[in-house]
């Protein structure tokens, strides 16, 4: 598996360093940011192969980030909620999403999850 | 009665009839009647006294022609004064004040310029409600039709004061039921939010529990420790989970079922557990149901949340009756489940739809509330009462007019 640069949005520091930690584990380059804006100024100045982002965001919802980038240099985009709703999930496949994750995940969930799209990567290249 | 006389009796009682027929307000009716009978009966002035249930007590409840003062002097009139006249049901005469034990204060009545009472009965059924009170300036004969008047018009204010109780006690009915269906759906979005709220310090939680457990060795205490935490979050996001399914986010979605096929299904996911816990089931499933659009998936979720329910009430084995019927007066297809256990603590049934309401260690307490957000969001009701001969009772309906439209 090739490694990926991720970026992590969370305004939650323990998510963004578990995730960070689990996935730099897996030899995966990651950076974090906690707002929105934030998120969206990395993403429009980076390239980034995944993006693991939360909908409940400080400054503006995670579905705002979404439609920004949606198309832009980031490959793929999974959404993290605590607000798991079938509602929510749909919105942000409509969005350009690739997969969701419903929070609270294990550690195997979001390697799976990382994993899968790795996987998908690699026939693309 | 004849002649100018019986005119004005007729057009007094019309009068009045119709003021109760179109008066809800029961107090200004027997303003307006405390004021037409002094008129009518040449009466110095009159007074309706109500027995106020809770505290036995006569209240004034309408006046007309008496002062302030000896209104708030009395008379206090005892009980059984009340219930004989009553008994007797018909008008008494008090023409000597200073000598009948139904008159408390003479001298003031004599001071406010009262010579004579007529006492009138007001009853519900046989129960006592009050009395109508009419005060004359002189003492003189009463004819048969004057006292039979001041009764009939009286017993048109009883039957007024018993149209209005019942329409008193529907309101509260109402209210009572429509403050429990708020509170029950305020709970559920409060508990949504906190829900909403938990999950982020759960990911915390589980991420890296999870994340320690990999990295510690399998069969250590370390692990042990660590895989109880894990599964005591997963757990706890299970909970959230049917929380955030009670809140109003997901909205059925609806396709056209005969109710029995849902039955079926969820009789079906259950059969292990009724084989297990020893319950006999007994299904009686009308033929002739009409279609109802419901959500098939959160409709067999309520069945077998119900169905637990009974299993769990029936440690040990026993009966579920599960039936499936129609009423047409209302449009409604009804399925009920009863189990034969010990019902449910009269105390406990106003509760078992709250969220987090439980009597079981291991229960959440949501299956029922959240079954209770599903039947309502189809535009249904469920209903609990303990049989007759034991048991719980569950019923739920659902509403099948719109399948037609």
């Amino acid at each position: 598996m090739n490694p990926m640069r991720i970026l992590v949005v969370d305004d939650e520091t323990i998510i963004c360093q578990g995730c960070s930690m689990i996935l730099s584990d897996m030899g995966h380059s990651v950076e974090t940011r906690s707002t929105c804006g934030e998120g969206i100024e990395a993403i429009l100045g980076n390239r980034y192969d995944l993006v693991l982002l939360d909908l409940k965001l400080p400054d503006r919802d995670g579905f705002e980030l979404l439609k920004t980038v949606n198309g832009k240099q980031t490959r793929h985009v999974v959404v993290m909620s605590g607000y798991a709703t079938v509602q929510n999930a749909v919105n942000s496949m409509k969005l350009g999403a690739v997969d969701f994750l419903p929070k609270p995940f294990t550690e195997d969930e979001l390697v799976a999850v990382v994993e899968n799209i790795a996987q998908k990567d690699s026939y693309l290249v | 009665m004849t002649g100018p006389n019986f005119r004005r009796f007729y057009d007094a009682f019309r009068e009045i009839i119709s003021i109760v027929h179109s008066t809800p307000d029961v107090e200004e009716l027997m303003n307006i009647v405390v004021w037409k009978m002094s008129e009518v009966v040449g009466a110095k002035g009159a007074i309706f006294r109500l027995l106020n249930i809770e505290t036995d007590e006569l209240e004034l409840s309408a006046a007309y022609g008496i002062g302030k003062n000896y209104l708030r002097k009395g008379p206090r009139l005892n009980h059984n004064i009340i219930t004989d006249l009553c008994r007797l049901n018909r008008a008494i005469i008090i023409d000597d004040l200073h000598h009948s034990d139904r008159v408390q204060y003479a001298l003031e009545a004599e001071q406010e310029g009262i010579s004579c009472i007529i006492d009138v009965p007001l009853t519900i059924g046989i129960q006592a409600r009050g009395i109508l009170r009419i005060y004359f300036a002189e003492v003189r004969d009463f004819s048969d039709d004057e006292l039979n008047f001041m009764v009939a018009i009286a017993e048109q204010c009883s039957c007024a004061l018993s149209k209005a109780r019942i329409i008193e006690e529907q309101e509260l009915k109402y209210n009572q039921l429509a403050l429990q269906t708020d509170k029950l759906s305020s709970l559920g979005r409060l508990a949504a939010g906190i829900a909403h709220e938990i999950n982020n310090p759960l990911a915390g939680v589980l991420l890296y529990s999870s994340n320690l457990a990999r990295k510690t060795e399998e069969g250590s205490q370390m692990r042990e420790g660590l895989d109880i935490i894990i599964h005591e979050t997963i757990r706890c996001r299970k909970i959230i989970q049917e929380l955030l399914d009670f809140s109003r986010e997901r909205e059925p979605q609806k396709d056209p079922f005969i109710i029995n096929e849902i039955v079926e299904k969820s009789l079906a996911i259950m059969e292990n557990e009724f084989l297990l816990n020893r319950v006999e089931v007994v299904k009686d499933l009308a033929e002739d149901l009409p279609l109802v659009m419901v959500d098939g998936n959160q409709l067999e979720q309520v069945f077998v949340n119900l169905l637990i329910n009974c299993v769990e009430a029936l440690s040990g084995g026993g009966r579920i009756e599960i039936t499936s019927g129609r009423n047409d007066d209302d449009e409604l297809v009804t399925v009920e489940i009863s189990d034969d256990g010990p019902g449910i603590p009269k105390q406990e049934i106003d509760k078992i739809f709250e969220p987090f309401f439980s009597t079981k260690s291991t229960g959440t307490g949501l299956g029922l509330s959240v079954s209770y957000g599903i039947v309502r969001k189809h535009g249904g009701r469920i209903l609990v009462e303990n049989g007759l001969h034991g048991g719980a009772r569950f019923r739920v309906e659902i509403p099948y007019k719109k399948a037609t439209e």
